[in-house]
């Protein structure tokens, strides 16, 4: 068979770092190519070295050959990759907010009425939205869904948009491969099963498939063959018959993960913070009358289904959202939500949206690191007189950043790295830094493990337990990965819409968690 | 609940615009059929110039006060065909031809050096306007009779050099002005002339409903991910600037013929200003602009514009008061539409996350 795809001997580094070394790998039409590897490993250079992108070109393009259908090619930037029958599923979506699902679709490859066609040629030809529409639908309801098509991409949830942005390579009729990034990161089970059930059809009617994801068990289901990368390196390839989870996760590190564990200790009784019928107005996400203890020094999990707020107390404690009700802190009433003040008091929250609140991505890992001590309690003054006039001691804060860099294991060329370059597991370790920098009492964490491969994941809770155990630090931790929780919490409070529905010890049944997080014993239809 | 949702919308600048306006005619003393006669004639004049910001609106480039270049652009084409006596028909279009040659050019280089400071196009297209007038400006009052050889001696200062202040578009006057007059009341209608610059308006429209058009607004919600998909970000930012610059240039024809006489150094000064305070009288945004903001635009705007300083002069018995009336409204629906518009998109960004 011929191939589809041919990458020989491709080599790519920035600044001098490389990122891939020597990689050879190749895709027949119809093939399904599973590509993993920790963050960092390369596989966002090699998905962006084949879908064209820019970013490729301008820091001084690759070495190597990438052969498509038989021809070399050297993409300068998306629209040639896709001109030639090369579609990619981003895992931050390529969807436009503020355009309809149909727009979205059919961006780029619209149709027109024949008239304006002949006139003015098909570029300057009026676009048939009704048909646009209609040939957009049937890709959408193969996928199992029926909704308007005029509805924006604004108003639908993280897994519909991932439906909507796999359609939009579905509805390709040039479609020859399609690259895939973590395309079931956000999707629940079923959903996802719905996704390799659509994929294994592709892969049916000819189109060669590259899949990549952290989700071992999907690839272990679906693919033909799979890379294993590692530190920009091939490490090991399998076909079909000789995949196992195991040995994917072992090539994928380079030794076994050793999985963070918390030593069960006595319980903790003493209030740091009281919430009394505290509700926070986060759209989707709101939590009504909380009625909540956490104790000094220990870790409690806070989970929920998604919707159901568990992720809106850190938001309602920096004042994101509107937030009611008495908390009590450190024996004293807090009247107001404010991050400063509340920061200032010893409170410290990480988002779960990373990117947009967690981090300064176009700064340095130092700004980034010293940013709130410095911003808010002027920690890394020169003259601590001056106030906010001061300059920043820049011998101190870099002394502080590698302390941190060092302690955490920040993968970095240098503390002067822009964040945005570095891989989501850094992103979360600098976001863990910043806040220890502050020496917080009380640390709300949410989602800090979500996009981040298996062996940064448990360094990251590792970390949790450690500052925990070391500076007394107590922690909340907002997650829906129950396994994670039940290995690094003392307490697991469960939220069902908005309120707290009950609190379980970590070593509690998987059955006693389902009834409780569906709300009820038996009724598990919550979600819907 | 309801009024909260008026004031937030995008009818609060207009609804604002309509009230100051009538406020202001009653107090002019001005009769309704001279109002909509001179609304009608700026209507004409300045209807193509705001129509022509709104392609770049779309396209995330914000307002573009270049297109005094695109003025420029024509009346240099002006100017020049009128020193080679080209007259008539044979003239206009060759005017229209060497104008809109020209700016495509100049729209190409402005497109160009958007394209180096993405995110800061308003400011720089602001000062492009600046330096092209500076350039003009040189061109005409020393390159002629210097190295471009003068060949019509009408137009020229009497020391030889340099272009006289004023030049009479005589032989071009009332060529299409007066086509199809229509006579209601007190009321003319130069039905041609409107049907021109609704012609504009459906190009425009057709313009955005294509999948060029398509293209425009991807690159204006979401630039990153418009590359993502396929789209050519910065060639797509270029056409949009040349689209712009011709449709300026165009208009600015069309606004010196409906004169008839013109202004050598100052005929383009406000264009930018003006056209850009007209479209936001009509609700347009830096981020969102219609057909329909641009058309209700200059017919608010300029109705204040034109009754203001008569209201302002009645009001304060003092005559260089109307002057200051005009610029006030001027700068100050710009900053007033910026300020409310802005305030909106942050409200709005807040309710979006989720």
């Amino acid at each position: 068979m011929t191939k589809l795809l041919e990458i020989k001997n491709l080599n790519k580094s920035y600044d001098g770092i490389p990122a891939l070394n020597d990689v050879n790998l190749s895709i027949a039409p119809g093939q399904i190519h599973g590509l993993v590897g920790a963050n960092g490993s390369g596989k966002s250079t090699l998905m962006n070295i084949l879908f064209g992108s820019p970013v490729i070109h301008e820091t001084g393009g690759y070495q190597g050959d990438i052969f498509f259908q038989g021809q070399r090619i050297s993409l300068l930037n998306c629209a040639e990759a896709i001109a030639k029958g090369i579609g990619m599923v981003h895992q931050e979506f390529a969807l436009i907010p503020d355009m309809t699902i149909g727009e979205n679709i059919k961006l780029g490859r619209e149709n027109t009425y024949h008239l304006t066609d002949r006139l003015f040629g098909r570029k300057y030809s009026l676009i048939n939205r009704s048909q646009d529409y209609q040939s957009a639908a049937p890709v959408l309801q193969r996928m199992g869904i029926n909704l308007e098509l005029g509805i924006k991409i604004l108003n639908l949830s993280t897994n519909i948009k991932q439906f909507v942005e796999i359609a939009r390579e579905i509805a390709r009729s040039d479609l020859q491969l399609l690259l895939l990034d973590e395309p079931t990161a956000v999707l629940n089970q079923s959903d996802a099963h719905k996704l390799m059930e659509i994929l294994t059809e592709m892969a049916a009617a000819g189109i060669g498939i590259l899949f990549v994801s952290h989700r071992l068990e999907e690839i272990q289901h679906i693919c033909d063959t799979v890379t294993v990368l590692r530190d920009g390196k091939k490490v090991s390839q399998y076909e079909k018959a000789d995949i196992t989870i195991n040995s994917l996760a072992r090539d994928m590190i380079g030794h076994l993960v050793s999985k963070a564990n918390a030593k069960k200790r006595e319980p903790m009784l003493q209030p740091v913070i009281t919430f009394h019928n505290f509700s926070v107005k986060m759209p989707g996400e709101e939590i009504k009358d909380l009625n909540l203890n956490i104790f000094e020094g220990e870790i409690l999990g806070l989970t929920s289904l998604s919707g159901h707020g568990k992720l809106a107390l850190g938001y309602g404690m920096m004042g994101l959202y509107p937030a009611a009700g008495m908390v009590t802190y450190e024996n004293a009433g807090l009247s107001k939500m404010e991050a400063r003040s509340n920061i200032l008091k010893g409170m410290y929250v990480l988002p779960d949206d990373r990117q947009d609140l967690g981090i300064l991505p176009e700064h340095s890992l130092e700004d980034n690191i010293i940013f709130t001590g410095n911003q808010i309690k002027n920690m890394f003054a020169r003259n601590p007189a001056w106030g906010f006039l001061g300059f920043i001691d820049r011998k101190k804060a870099k002394q502080h950043v590698s302390q941190m860099i060092d302690d955490f294991d920040i993968k970095c060329s240098s503390s002067k790295q822009r964040v945005r370059e570095l891989s989501g597991g850094n992103q979360q370790k600098v976001c863990l830094a910043r806040a220890l920098t502050v020496n917080p009492r009380l640390l709300f964490v949410a989602e800090p493990t979500r996009g981040i491969d298996i062996s940064a994941k448990e360094k990251i809770l590792q970390m949790l337990i450690d500052i925990n155990r070391s500076v007394k630090t107590t922690i909340v931790i907002a997650s829906s990965e129950l396994d994670e929780l039940k290995r690094v919490c003392d307490r697991i409070a469960i939220i069902v819409e908005g309120k707290l529905f009950k609190v379980l010890s970590p070593d509690s049944s998987d059955l006693e968690f389902g009834l409780a997080l569906s709300g009820e014993e038996g009724a598990a239809c919550a979600e819907l | 609940m309801k009024a909260n949702k008026l004031l937030h919308s995008e009818y609060i600048v207009p609804a604002l615009f309509l009230l100051l306006a009538y406020i202001a005619w009653q107090f002019s003393g001005f009769t309704g059929s001279f109002v909509g006669n001179q609304v009608l004639t700026r209507f004409i004049r300045d209807g193509i110039l705001v129509l022509s910001l709104i392609i770049p609106v779309v396209a995330g480039l914000g307002l573009n006060f270049a297109i005094t270049v695109g003025a420029m652009a024509m009346q240099t084409s002006l100017l020049l065909v009128i020193n080679y006596q080209a007259e008539g028909i044979r003239g206009i279009l060759l005017v229209i031809v060497i104008g809109v040659l020209l700016s495509v050019l100049l729209g190409f280089a402005i497109g160009h050096a958007l394209n180096r400071v993405k995110g800061k196009e308003m400011i720089t297209t602001i000062i492009i306007g600046f330096l092209g007038n500076s350039i003009y400006q040189l061109i005409f009052l020393v390159g002629f009779g210097t190295f471009i050889p003068v060949i019509n001696q009408e137009i020229i200062l009497s020391r030889g050099i340099g272009v006289r202040n004023t030049v009479d578009l005589g032989m071009y006057r009332n060529t299409i002005d007066k086509l199809w007059l229509l006579n209601l009341g007190g009321l003319e209608i130069p039905l041609f002339m409107i049907l021109l610059v609704l012609l504009f308006a459906g190009f425009v429209y057709y313009l955005l409903h294509t999948r060029l058009g398509q293209e425009i607004k991807a690159v204006g919600l979401d630039s990153g991910r418009s590359a993502l998909v396929g789209i050519n970000v910065d060639a797509l930012r270029v056409k949009v600037m040349i689209i712009s610059t011709v449709l300026a240039a165009l208009g600015q024809l069309i606004y010196l013929q409906n004169i008839g006489m013109f202004d050598v150094y100052t005929a383009h000064m406000n264009t930018g200003i003006i056209s850009c305070a007209a479209l936001l009288a009509g609700g347009a945004s830096i981020k969102s602009a219609r057909i329909r903001h641009a058309i209700i635009g200059v017919f608010l705007f300029h109705t204040l514009f034109i009754v203001s300083p008569q209201a302002g002069q009645n009001l304060f018995n003092n005559a260089a008061l109307g002057e200051y009336f005009r610029s006030f409204i001027a700068y100050g629906t710009i900053a007033f539409a910026l300020i409310i518009n802005i305030k909106n998109e942050n409200k709005q960004a807040k309710q979006g996350i989720s």
